[in-house]
C-alpha cells in the first residue's frame, strides 16, 4: 500500500515536471515565432516562470492525498532545505551528536550497573537487598547463617531469599596458582535469582550445610581455563589444593549476586567442613541476603515483616544480637553491598549535568536555525502568501529539527558504543573484582531516540513557532527596510544567547569546584605514608596451612623481607587504607550495657608490629604491637585518637578495656587519627588489632622501601616464594596506586564535570558570536552611513562590542543566581572548597565573560575596518 | 486572532478570482496552463498577469475540486500538453463565483461612488 501510494506519487511528480517543461517550451517557441534567438528566448521564459522548484512544490502541496505521502513530502523538502546548507546541517549535527551522546553515555553507565545490578538474573526490579543495623557505604556482610535459615523459613512476603559470601581462592593444580574470587552461597541462590546452569546442574538443598565439595563454574572461568570443555561436568578440579567436583557451569553473563563486582566460581556455605564455627554460631555474622518479593507485596510490607522476624530472634538470642538489628530493605540499583552505592551517589548528577548540555546545545542549534529562518522568511512569506497555510509551515519546520536530531541520534548511536565502555577505564587493578562498565542495549538506544526526539523539538518547534507569526504580507512589504528580521526576532535571538551564557555558568561553576576538590583530594594528607610503600598479598588463608605453621609462615616472612636490600620496615596487616574496604565489628567499654539496637559497630584492622612506625602514623600515648602480642598474651589493642574520644571521652585511654568481637582487650596505645576510605570522610572511631595475637583473614606484607617501591616487587615476591614456592602473592603493588581507588569517584566527577563544561563553554561562546556576527552583517548599511557622518572606527567597535556585553552581562547575572542554586546539590562532593567559593566563582565568571566579550570582538573588529563606501552599497 | 482573520480573508478572495477567471477562461474550450496565462493577459489588455506560482497550484486544486478534468493531447503545434477542461460542477461554481464577484463589485462601488448617487437624487 506504501509502495503503490509511493509509486502514484512518483508518477504525479513526473507529469508536473513534463507540464511545465510544455509550459516553458511553448512560450520559448512564442518568443522564437516573435524573432527572439533560440537562447535568449529561453532564458526570458526561465526568468518569466519563475522558481521552479517552487512552483513545483506549492502545486504539490494541492495534491493532498495521505499524511503518509504529506510527510514524505516535507520529509525530501527538509532533507532539500538541509542539503542546501551543508555548513548548518554539519554544524548542527555534530553539536547535537556531541550532546546525546553526552547524555546517552551516562545513561548507558547508569544502566549497566544501576540498572542492571545482577547481569542475567530474571525480574532484578522484584530483588531486594537486606541489610541489618547502621546503614553505610559497603557495610560487613551482616546475618549469620542460623539467622538467615530462621528468617528465610519464617518471612511470609519474600517468594525466596539467597544468601552469599564473597571472597578469593587460588585455582591450583596448575603450573601457578590462580587467583579467582569465589562466593559461598545457599543451596536456593541460582533459583531466587532465575539463572538457568548452561551444563550440569546447580547446588541441591540437602547439600546447602553439608561438607560436600561441589562447585559450579562461571562462563568466563570455563571458557579461558577449561576452553569450554562439554564434559567438564563430574570431573575434579584443584582448588586451594583440595578436589572439587564440577557440577555445573552458570550461564554466560552472570557473574554473581554482587552489584558490580565479579564471581568466577560458586560452592556451597562450608563445601569442605572446614569452618563449623560460622554455620553454628548466631554471631558469626558473614552472609549478604538477598530477597526475591512475592507477587503484589511491596517493599515496605516485605521490611516490616522481616522487621518482626528479626525481632523474635533477637528475643530468642539477646547475647548473640547487641548492637542495632532492624532491617531495612533496598532495591538492588542502591544496594548498600558492591558498587552501587557510590554509583547511586555519582551517576544521577552526572546524567542532570549532560542533561544541561543538552538543553544548552538546543538552545544554540535554535539560535542557528533561527537565524537561517529569519533568512529564509521570504521564501517561506511567498510559500504562506501562495497558500501554504500556517500548519504545514510549522510541520515543515519541525520536521526539519527532527531530521536533524535523528541524524545526531545516528552519530550518538554509533559515538556511545564506544563511549559507553569507557567506564571502565576509571577504575585501576585492585584487588576487588570490579566489574563495573556501560552497557548499550535497548534501553539505551530507546534513551537516545527520546533525547534527540527531545532536541529536535526544542530545535525546531521554537523558531517554527516564532517565524510562523510573521505576517506574509508585512516580511514581502518591508523586505529591504527592516532586514535583522524584526524586532520580536531579535530579541528572541538575545534571549537564546542570554540562555546558552546561563546555561554554560553552572556547568563551568560545578566543574571548578569537581577539580578543585580533585586537587585538593590528591594533595590532602590522609595521615599516613603513601609513598615508599608496597603491598603485597599472600593467600595464607588459603593454602592449607595450619594456624601454627601459618603463624610460623608468617614470621619468616617479616625476616626475610625485612633483610631485603632497600627495605626500612616490614609490617603485615589484613588491611589497606583507602581501597573502599572496611571491616567493622561490634564493640564497646568493660562495664557498659548496650541498649537495645543501639548500633556497636566500629571499624578494625589487624595489623603487626612496627605497622604505625611503617606507615609513618604517630604514636600519641603507649606503644605499637610487638611479635609478643601473641595468642598466649593477654588481649590489646590500640585505638585512634577518635575512638579514644568516643569510648572514655575526658579519660586517659591507656590500660581501658574495650570489648572486641566478644573478647576484652587493654588498651596499649593510641595512634593520631588518619584516613579510613575517603579523605573527605567525617572520622570514625578505629580499633587496631594484634595481627600475631588475632591473626587476619587475608595475610597483607606492607614494606617500608627506601626508593621507588615498585623496584622491590619481585624482590618481595621472591622471597616470599623461597619459604614455599606454592604459596599465591597476589596485588603487589605501591600504596599510592592501591589508595587511587578511593579517588575513583571524584576523577569520574571532575573528568565529566570538565568536559560538559568544556562543551558548555563552547557552545556558549559560539552562540555568542554567530548572533553578534549575523546582527553585524545585517547592520552593515548602518555602520556604513554612520562612518559616512562621522563616526569614528572606535564608535563603531563600541556599537557592536555594547550589545554583545549587554547579552554577556545579562547571562552572567542570571546564569550566577542559577550557578549558586545548583552547586547545593553538588556540596557534599566536594572537600576541602566552599559550594560558592568566591575564587572559583570570580575565575568562572571571569573566563566566561572574557571568552563571550573576546567572541564580540571579532565581529566588531571586521564592522570597523569595513570602508565606509563598500559598506553603504551593500543591503 | 483578528488579525489572523482578516488576513485569511485577503488569500480567500485571491484565490477566489484566480479560480473563477481560469474557469471563464476555460469556458471557451480546453486549454493548457500556458494557453491560461496567454488568454488571461490578452483579454485584461495585459493588464491581468498571472504568476505560474500560483496558476498550476490553483489548476492542481480545481482539478482536485473536481470543477477540472485534465488529459494529455497534442497542441497545434506537435507539444504535448495537459488539457484542462471545465465540468459541469465547474460551470456551477464559476456562476457562483460570478455572482459573488458581481455582488463584491456592487458593494464597493456603491461604497466609491457614493457622491455621484447622492447628485443624481
Amino acid at each position: 500500500m506504501k509502495w503503490f501510494s509511493n509509486f502514484g506519487f512518483q508518477r504525479q511528480n513526473r507529469e508536473l515536471q513534463e507540464e511545465i517543461d510544455a509550459h516553458l517550451e511553448m512560450a520559448i517557441a512564442d518568443r522564437v515565432e516573435r524573432g527572439e534567438t533560440a537562447e535568449a528566448a529561453r532564458q526570458a521564459a526561465v526568468r518569466e516562470f519563475g522558481n521552479i522548484l517552487l512552483v513545483q512544490d506549492v502545486t504539490r502541496q494541492m495534491w493532498g492525498g495521505g499524511w503518509f505521502e504529506q510527510l514524505a513530502r516535507d520529509l525530501r523538502y527538509a532533507l532539500r532545505q538541509l542539503r542546501k546548507s551543508p555548513g548548518f546541517t554539519i554544524t548542527a549535527t555534530a553539536m547535537l551528536a556531541v550532546a546525546i551522546c553526552a547524555n546517552s553515555t551516562v545513561f548507558s553507565w547508569i544502566d549497566g550497573t544501576m540498572l542492571r545490578p545482577i547481569p542475567g538474573a530474571r525480574d532484578a526490579g522484584d530483588l531486594v537487598s537486606l541489610q541489618r543495623g547502621e546503614r553505610n557505604f559497603s557495610p560487613t556482610p551482616p546475618f549469620s547463617y542460623l539467622d538467615y535459615r530462621d528468617l528465610r523459613e519464617h518471612n511470609r512476603t519474600l517468594a525466596g531469599i539467597l544468601a552469599y559470601h564473597n571472597d578469593w581462592i587460588a585455582l591450583t593444580g596448575g603450573a601457578q596458582p590462580e587467583r579467582v574470587y569465589i562466593a559461598n552461597v545457599s543451596a536456593n541462590y541460582f533459583d531466587v535469582l532465575g539463572i538457568k546452569p548452561v551444563l550440569g546442574r546447580f547446588f541441591l538443598p540437602e547439600e546447602e550445610s553439608r561438607a560436600i565439595p561441589n562447585v559450579v563454574l562461571g562462563y568466563s572461568l570455563w571458557k579461558t581455563r577449561y576452553a569450554k570443555d562439554r564434559a567438564i561436568v563430574g570431573k575434579s578440579i584443584e582448588v586451594a589444593r583440595h578436589p572439587v567436583t564440577v557440577i555445573g557451569v552458570a550461564p554466560e553473563g552472570f557473574v554473581g549476586a554482587a552489584p558490580g563486582l565479579r564471581d568466577d566460581l560458586w560452592v556451597t556455605l562450608d563445601p569442605l567442613g572446614s569452618d563449623p564455627w560460622r554455620m553454628t554460631h548466631r554471631d558469626s555474622d558473614w552472609l549478604i541476603l538477598i530477597g526475591r518479593l512475592r507477587p503484589g507485596v511491596s517493599r515496605g510490607q516485605a521490611a516490616q515483616d522481616l522487621d518482626a522476624q528479626m525481632n523474635h530472634i533477637v528475643v530468642a538470642y539477646p547475647d548473640q544480637h547487641l548492637g542495632d538489628n532492624r532491617i531495612t530493605l533496598d532495591p538492588m540499583w542502591r544496594s548498600p553491598f558492591g558498587a552501587n552505592g557510590y554509583m547511586a551517589a555519582t551517576l544521577p548528577i552526572l546524567l542532570a549535568f549532560a542533561a544541561v548540555v543538552l538543553l544548552l546545545t538546543c538552545a544554540n542549534v535554535a539560535t542557528l536555525t533561527l537565524v537561517r529562518f529569519v533568512s529564509r522568511r521570504r521564501e517561506l512569506a511567498i510559500r504562506q502568501s501562495l497558500g501554504a497555510n500556517r500548519i504545514q509551515l510549522v510541520r515543515q519546520m519541525v520536521l526539519e529539527g527532527v531530521v536533524l536530531s535523528i541524524l545526531a541520534g545516528a552519530a550518538a548511536l554509533v559515538l556511545t558504543s564506544w563511549t559507553s565502555k569507557t567506564f571502565a577505564w576509571f577504575f585501576r587493578a585492585s584487588s576487588a573484582p570490579i566489574n563495573l562498565n556501560g552497557s548499550m542495549d535497548h534501553t539505551v538506544v530507546i534513551g537516545i531516540a527520546v533525547f534527540s526526539l527531545l532536541a529536535g523539538m526544542l530545535c525546531g518547534a521554537l523558531p517554527a513557532w516564532r517565524s510562523s507569526h510573521a505576517p506574509a504580507i508585512e516580511v514581502l512589504k518591508a523586505e529591504s527596510a527592516n532586514i535583522s528580521g524584526g524586532l520580536r526576532n531579535r530579541r528572541l535571538l538575545s534571549a537564546l544567547v542570554v540562555a546558552q551564557i546561563a546555561l554554560s555558568l553552572p556547568l563551568l561553576l560545578c566543574s571548578g569546584l569537581l577539580l578543585r576538590t580533585l586537587r585538593n583530594l590528591a594533595g590532602a594528607n590522609p595521615g599516613f605514608e603513601q609513598d615508599h610503600i608496597l603491598t603485597a598479598s599472600v593467600g595464607l588463608n588459603i593454602a592449607g596451612y595450619s594456624n601454627d605453621e601459618a603463624q610460623l609462615i608468617r614470621h619468616k616472612i617479616l625476616d626475610r623481607v625485612s633483610a631485603l636490600p632497600g627495605v626500612k620496615v616490614a609490617s603485615l596487616t589484613d588491611w589497606i587504607p583507602m581501597t573502599l574496604i572496611q571491616k567493622r565489628n561490634d564493640a564497646y567499654p568493660e562495664g557498659y550495657v548496650p541498649h537495645p539496637h543501639e548500633s556497636l559497630l566500629v571499624e578494625n584492622a589487624e595489623v603487626g608490629p612496627r605497622y604505625f612506625e611503617s606507615l609513618h602514623i604517630p604514636i600519641v600515648e603507649g606503644r605499637e604491637f610487638t611479635l609478643n602480642d601473641d595468642e598466649k598474651a593477654p588481649g590489646v589493642i590500640i585505638v585512634d585518637q577518635t575512638a579514644a574520644r568516643h569510648y572514655w571521652p575526658g579519660q586517659d585511654p591507656l590500660g581501658k578495656r574495650l570489648s572486641v568481637g566478644g573478647s576484652l582487650c587493654t588498651v596499649v596505645g593510641v595512634v593520631r587519627n588518619s584516613t579510613h576510605t575517603f579523605v573527605n570522610e567525617s572520622p570514625e572511631p578505629m580499633v587496631y588489632i594484634s595481627f600475631f595475637q588475632h591473626p587476619g583473614y587475608e595475610t597483607m606484607v606492607q614494606v617500608k622501601t627506601e626508593g621507588n617501591p615498585v623496584d622491590l616487587e619481585p624482590a618481595v615476591e621472591n622471597a616470599i616464594h623461597q619459604i614455599d614456592p606454592r604459596l599465591p602473592v597476589f596485588d603487589v603493588r605501591s600504596m599510592r596506586e592501591s589508595t587511587h581507588l578511593a579517588s575513583s569517584f571524584a576523577v569520574i566527577q571532575s573528568t565529566l564535570a570538565g568536559m560538559f563544561a568544556l562543551i558548555g563553554l563552547v557552545l556558549a561562546v559560539t552562540g555568542i558570536y554567530g548572533v553578534v556576527a549575523y546582527r553585524t552583517q545585517m547592520r552593515t548599511h548602518e555602520i556604513g552611513v554612520r562612518m559616512a557622518l562621522g563616526a569614528s572606527r572606535v564608535d563603531v567597535l563600541r556599537l557592536v562590542l555594547l550589545q554583545g556585553v549587554w547579552l554577556t552581562g545579562v547571562g552572567l547575572a542570571l546564569g550566577l543566581a542559577f550557578a549558586l542554586g545548583l552547586t547545593r546539590v553538588i556540596a557534599r562532593l566536594l572537600y576541602g572548597i566552599g559550594a560558592n567559593d568566591p575564587v572559583t566563582v570570580a575565575s568562572v565568571v571571569t573566563l566566561l565573560g572574557a571568552m563571550s566579550l573576546l567572541a564580540c570582538y571579532f565581529p566588531a573588529h571586521r564592522a570597523m575596518r569595513r570602508n565606509p563606501v563598500s559598506a553603504i552599497r551593500e543591503l | 486572532m483578528n488579525e489572523k482573520g482578516q488576513y485569511k480573508n485577503r488569500i480567500d478572495l485571491l484565490q477566489g478570482t484566480l479560480d473563477m477567471l481560469i474557469l471563464q477562461t476555460l469556458q471557451w474550450g480546453p486549454q493548457h496552463g500556458y494557453g491560461i496565462v496567454q488568454a488571461l493577459r490578452l483579454q485584461s489588455g495585459d493588464v491581468l498577469q498571472v504568476e505560474t506560482g500560483s496558476l498550476y497550484p490553483a489548476l492542481h486544486r480545481l482539478e482536485r475540486q473536481r470543477w477540472v478534468q485534465s488529459e494529455w493531447k497534442q497542441s497545434e503545434s506537435k507539444q504535448r500538453a495537459r488539457y484542462y477542461r471545465i465540468t459541469a460542477r465547474g460551470k456551477k461554481q464559476l456562476a457562483r463565483d460570478l455572482g459573488r464577484w458581481e455582488r463584491i463589485v456592487e458593494a464597493i462601488g456603491s461604497v466609491m461612488y457614493v457622491k455621484p448617487k447622492e447628485s443624481e437624487s
